[in-house]
């Protein structure tokens, strides 16, 4: 399952459905959102977007390409959108196999490409002024605005 | 329909410089390298980041001498930070 949404992603769910018989190992990662401080300044929260149809099939590339290098039996991709709040979580990837060392890698590889190759965006809202991950520009001062 | 023209789609840092995240671009059959000068004679605040641009036709990251036709999309992609 690869899908791009806008609330909540339930973990519990996902680690469920990827439960199967010939798979005794189950990786799940989880990225959060975590608040950085500088200057007497923090991140309040993160705003992601994406190029929607895009990215849906990037992540489905990546599940194929995860099933191409090892044996993989079930992987499962949500990546939230909009506003997400620190703590919460804006990316689950939940890979079943039937030994854990390829579900380990393979978990590992995905996050990877994720950040390489799926049209998705973030932007670091702080308390004083906003930035574009990546770009590093956006409306803090402190940001190295060009 | 819009003949004669290509949707341009604008995400992230180049949708906020831009002030849009659509825009339309009268043009024939060029390719993306052609494209890049209409689109920042009508956003020159896209300059600066040209190096930084990724492009994607219709959904799939292309290159400089992608071909692109009337109402295709085209889209603008800064650096990606997912995850």
């Amino acid at each position: 399952m690869f899908a791009i949404v806008e609330g909540p992603i339930d973990v519990g769910a996902l680690i469920s459905a990827a439960q199967r018989p010939d798979c005794g190992a189950i990786s799940t990662f989880v990225g959060n959102t975590r608040v950085d401080e500088s200057e007497g300044a923090s991140v309040e929260y993160l705003e992601y977007e994406a190029y929607r149809p895009m990215a849906n099939r990037k992540l489905e590339e990546i599940g194929a390409e995860m099933e191409e290098r090892w044996d993989v039996r079930e992987v499962c991709i949500v990546h939230r959108i909009g506003r997400v709040d620190p703590g919460e979580a804006s990316v689950a990837i939940v890979v079943a196999a039937p030994r854990r060392g390829p579900a380990f890698e393979a978990s590992r590889y995905a996050i990877e490409r994720i950040k390489e190759v799926v049209p998705i965006w973030k932007r670091e809202v702080w308390s004083d002024g906003y930035v574009w991950v990546g770009s590093q520009v956006g409306t803090r001062e402190r940001a190295g605005l060009p | 329909m819009n003949a004669g023209s290509v949707k341009v789609l604008l995400f992230g840092a180049a949708a906020d410089w831009a002030g849009t995240r659509e825009t339309r671009i009268p043009s024939g059959e060029i390719t993306l390298d052609e494209l890049w000068p209409l689109l920042a004679e009508r956003h020159p605040e896209l300059s600066p980041m040209r190096d930084t641009l990724a492009f994607a036709v219709n959904g799939e990251y292309a290159r400089g001498d992608a071909r692109v036709s009337p109402g295709d999309e085209v889209a603008v992609l800064p650096p990606v930070s997912g995850g």
